[in-house]
């Protein structure tokens, strides 16, 4: 029984890397490949996530859609709008440079978290949607756990593999050489804005899809999940922890970060029940001063962008 | 508060002390919103669920005389967190039943897709979205804390009594507030009543003034206010009693919290009345407030009564069904159907006698009788409470 | 309505409310001009500031206003410190490094909040206070306080940075920080005062938000995001700039809500923001581009 209790919460993690490892790889293209500082994950991933929900689940009184459609339909919807809506955000907002872009997506991202608390016809407000389906939810508990495992780390893989073939073609050599020197790679003759908007644009379509894996995880989505704490700060810190520039280390990231994140819980939970509040409230300093260590030790991220190129060659 | 709490403590630490053998311990888990936008209430809300666990403990313990711990996980409110605490307390701690999460939000999320396929009983004493009667939960979701559309309707019908027939009402824009604010809504004009403004607010702004002045600009002059009486709402209140927006505050059980009294002094909120679900025979909540304070505990909290009594009937639950988790939901039906033997708050040792002689019991509780329905939701009780020397003190049953 | 209800009820709230996020914004302007990154954990660090003058005033007895420069001098020393413990390391690598140890901060500093002053809203002086009559506009006295602290400060700040020898060298820092450095400017002295005067201004402006409003352990992540909006919108790196910038979030939010649902007030600071960025993309006073 206890080693299939382990087994189940191992599981549980896994699905949740899985899903997050979407986001910090949609981050990743932004950031480590492109440098666009965008910090309005949460925005995508809740266009994502709610794209799938409507086109999926039931109908409901008051409310736009409940199509009832396939799962993989809703999965497409999701990648489909949230590029979209990155589309004219992108055209208009990638001129900023840094720190302007990171405002102007989170102010975006919060603009679209207040639409969705307030429209009842399209989110359900702060009701959120229920009854989205969930890929083989009927199954008993640990089946259905390893089910979805499979399914969210088919997708992982699929994308994985997808990016990373990108990033070797000439394209991710452009992108690296535009974020690394704008002014050589403008000069070269590249078309800097287009390829920075389909960075921009990729990557958004990444976190939606990442958004609509969570969703069906939980067969509900509610406003409370998209919080840029948990939805944009998050995946910034598991990026850049795991090192950004480098598909594997962005994985890598989130598995680390949420590790801490989750064993926390586990570890505060030894102190004496008188002081269980407060052993909460403890935790989340042990998170954030585990944050400081690993930046301590490992600054330039625990897996660095490897160094590619002539002068890779010659290293070795 | 925080004095209390560490007072609470340490009565409770006596009760600690003497831990049986870990692996006879029965465990049940307290998924609280510790960290997050709720942080404010989750303090005494553990401290009543507490409190209950503290009384099956000196009362004999549960089962064959094991020891009821808790384990606290914090559901931050969010999904994320959520489910994570639910299957850390599922799968790790092996819990019996769980008490939580706080937000609903939080518990579409776990019950979904832990605690459901897990086969684990859920009561939450503070989620009250309708969409959480809606689950498809295999009888295992309940909830103490009756469904806003309740209360709001209640409350509506006990203004129009009272001859309040023109209100604006202010809102907290997440779950809780919208829900009652709706609920409110229909019902308040329904029976012929005006509502002369409606208006949403965020939570943690450091002004409402103009969203006052919008709601007053309709010349009512009772403000219904759907929020937490130590968030935005006390912010809200504290603004329009130093602008004199408002003549008469109203609030839902959210606002039924000893921060307006203590951040803004008795003296200025005669004119203030909040409902919170009561159960039929008083007695009850009486009980329940006598032991909490003794205890340390602050009866005026929000959620109290209900965290309380989700934690005794989920005990109640596990002692019927024999600690037998797959057992836990259909014995927790049949402790608090209506029918047997009367329990009141705290009376552990005359319940578990009971059980073991076969006879029926029910639960009557602080925070209602908790006959849940095909659901899982329970109608509740309310009543309309007002300050008076510092505390809340009933001011009229409510129908 | 007439126009004076109009300023009683949305221009002095909202020149109340600006006034507290223009004191956060000057804070996050000068860590972006002088240190060149986003300071995450300023929102957390005025909540300490506003709880270290709750602990003055309700442990020591310290007078209400006399609270406020004990806490700001505190807060500065914590900034000082969290400064040398978890950014100063940090200072050759990629700024983005830097804004997620400010990540970390901001919860570790949360925490210590919480752990020892809890979690429930608290205030500095218990009761209400009610406005008192001006011909007209209803003005309360710690209303008063906040604005003209607040210009005060700002004032003291801009007197600072012109005619002392340590102001000239962060301007310099801010301005070309390679050729300060090669004119011997003194880095890590520059970064020390930049981090007493950022952590004093966080301490003012969690005093008068916990002062006009209640103390909550939150109260600073929440107001970071506008806080951040008010220092673009008026040009990174311009001190006038980000006081403008808070006064005009502040109105505007209060003022929204005669036009807008109120549910989208917290949206209006963000989207004059990006109104500001497509018609002038470095703030309304002309900011760096970073």
């Amino acid at each position: 029984m206890e080693w299939l209790g382990l087994l189940n919460y191992a599981v549980f993690m896994a699905i949740f890397i899985c899903i997050y490892a979407l986001l910090a790889i949609g981050l990743n293209i932004q950031w480590g490949f492109t440098g666009l500082f965008n910090a309005g994950i949460a925005g995508f991933f809740a266009v994502g996530a709610y794209t799938s929900a409507i086109l999926t689940s039931p109908p409901e009184a008051g409310r736009v859609g409940g199509f009832d459609m396939p799962v993989p339909v809703g999965w497409a919807g999701a990648m489909v709008l949230a590029a979209l809506v990155a589309w004219p955000i992108g055209k208009v907002c990638l001129r900023f440079r840094s720190d302007y872009l990171a405002i102007a997506t989170i102010g975006i991202a919060e603009i679209i978290r207040l639409v969705i608390k307030s429209e009842d016809w399209l989110t359900g407000s702060a009701r959120g949607i229920t009854g989205i389906p969930r890929p083989f939810g009927d199954l008993p508990y640990i089946h259905s756990q390893l089910a979805y495992l499979a399914l969210v780390a088919g997708v992982l893989l699929v994308v994985y593999l997808l990016v990373e073939r990108q990033i070797r073609s000439p394209w991710g050599r452009m992108m690296r050489a535009i974020r690394d020197n704008e002014l050589a790679a403008r000069a070269m003759g590249k078309d800097v804005p287009s390829r920075r908007l389909e960075a921009f644009v990729f990557g958004a379509a990444l976190m939606g899809l990442g958004g609509a894996l969570f969703a069906h995880l939980n067969r509900a989505i509610t406003p409370e999940a998209i919080d840029p704490m948990v939805a944009t700060f998050l995946v910034w810190i598991m990026l850049i922890l795991g090192g950004s520039g480098n598909n594997r280390g962005a994985i890598l990231g989130v598995a680390v970060v949420w590790v801490i994140w989750s064993f926390s819980e586990i570890l505060t939970d030894r102190f004496p029940p008188e002081v269980a509040v407060k052993a909460k409230y403890i935790r989340v300093f042990l998170i954030g001063l585990m944050l400081q260590v690993v930046l301590r030790f490992r600054p330039e991220g625990i897996l660095p962008e490897p160094q590619r190129g002539a002068a890779a060659k010659e290293k070795r | 508060m925080k004095k209390v709490h560490l007072a609470f403590a340490a009565t409770l630490l006596g009760a600690t002390a003497m831990a049986a053998p870990a692996h006879a311990d029965v465990k049940i888990g307290l998924l609280a919103g510790v960290s997050g936008p709720i942080a404010p209430m989750a303090p005494p809300m553990i401290d009543a669920a507490q409190l209950a666990v503290q009384q099956v403990n000196e009362q004999g313990g549960i089962l064959d005389g094991q020891k009821l711990v808790t384990v606290v996980g914090d559901s931050a409110c969010n999904p994320q967190n959520a489910t994570d605490a639910a299957t850390k307390a599922v799968n790790i701690e092996g819990v019996i039943a769980i008490v939580g999460p706080y937000c609903s939000g939080a518990v579409l999320a776990a019950a979904n897709s832990v605690t459901v396929p897990a086969g684990i009983t859920m009561i939450t004493p503070s989620g009250t979205s309708p969409e959480i009667s809606r689950l498809d939960d295999k009888d295992l979701v309940y909830r103490t804390v009756p469904s806003d559309d309740f209360q709001g309707r209640a409350l509506a019908r006990t203004l129009l009594e009272r001859g309040t027939d023109r209100v604006a009402v202010a809102y907290l824009n997440n779950d809780y507030g919208k829900g009652l604010a709706e609920a409110f809504k229909s019902e308040f004009e329904e029976r012929g009543g005006e509502i002369t403004a409606f208006a949403a607010h965020e939570d943690g702004k450091a002004s409402y003034r103009s969203d006052l002045a919008e709601l007053a600009a309709g010349g009512a002059d009772t403000l219904v206010i759907f929020d937490y009486g130590d968030g935005a709402g006390l912010t809200m209140l504290r603004q329009a009693l130093e602008n004199g927006f408002f003549e008469n505050f109203v609030g839902g059980d959210g606002m039924k919290s000893d921060a307006p009294i203590k951040a803004l002094g008795a003296e200025n909120l005669t004119t203030f009345t909040a409902s919170s679900p009561v159960g039929e025979t008083s007695q009850a909540l009486e009980l329940f407030n006598e032991v909490f304070k003794a205890a340390g505990g602050d009866p005026d909290a929000i959620f109290v009564t209900t965290s309380y009594d989700a934690t005794f009937l989920a005990a109640l639950a596990i002692e019927k069904a024999g600690g037998d988790k797959t057992k836990v939901a259909e014995a927790l039906r049949s402790v608090s159907d209506g029918r047997g033997e009367v329990i009141l708050p705290g009376e552990w040792r005359k319940a578990k006698e009971l059980i073991a002689a076969g006879t029926d019991i029910d639960y009557e509780g602080a925070a209602g009788d908790h006959d849940f329905d095909e659901r899982g939701d329970v109608p509740g009780a309310y009543a309309l409470f007002k300050v008076e020397d510092g505390a809340f003190v009933v001011d009229a049953e409510m129908k | 309505m007439d126009f004076l209800e109009f300023v009683n009820f949305y221009i002095v709230p909202g020149l109340v409310l600006g006034s507290i996020y223009a004191l956060g914004a000057v804070g996050i302007t000068l860590v972006f001009a002088i240190l060149r990154y986003a300071h995450l954990a300023h929102g957390d660090m005025a909540t300490l500031g506003a709880f270290v003058a709750f602990a003055a005033v309700t442990l020591a007895g310290v007078p209400l206003y006399a609270a406020l420069p004990i806490a700001m001098v505190a807060t500065a020393l914590v900034a000082v410190g969290i400064d040398r413990l978890f950014y100063d390391y940090l200072r050759e690598r990629p700024r983005i490094v830097t804004v997620m140890a400010s990540l970390g901060v901001a919860l570790m500093v949360r925490s210590v909040v919480q752990v020892i002053w809890g979690v429930d809203a608290e205030t500095y002086t218990r009761g209400i206070v009610r406005p008192e009559n001006w011909w007209g506009i209803r003005l309360k006295d710690r209303e008063i306080a906040t604005v003209l602290t607040m210009i005060g400060l700002v004032l003291c700040l801009q007197l600072f940075l012109m005619k002392t020898k340590w102001g000239k060298a962060m301007r310099a820092m801010s301005d070309n920080p390679n050729l300060a450095l090669l004119s011997g400017v003194d880095n890590a002295k520059v970064v020390f005062v930049t981090w007493m005067i950022v952590g004093g201004l966080c301490a003012a402006a969690g005093f008068f938000l916990g002062l006009n409003t209640e103390l909550k352990s939150m109260m600073g992540w929440q107001m970071l995001l506008p806080m951040f909006a008010a220092a673009i919108l008026g040009g990174v790196g311009r001190i006038e700039g980000a006081v403008i910038g808070g006064l005009v979030v502040g109105v505007v939010e209060e003022v929204s809500v005669m036009f807008l649902p109120s549910e989208y007030k917290a949206a209006t600071a963000f989207a004059i923001l990006l109104v500001m960025l497509i018609v002038r993309p470095t703030g309304l006073l002309r900011g760096k581009v970073l």
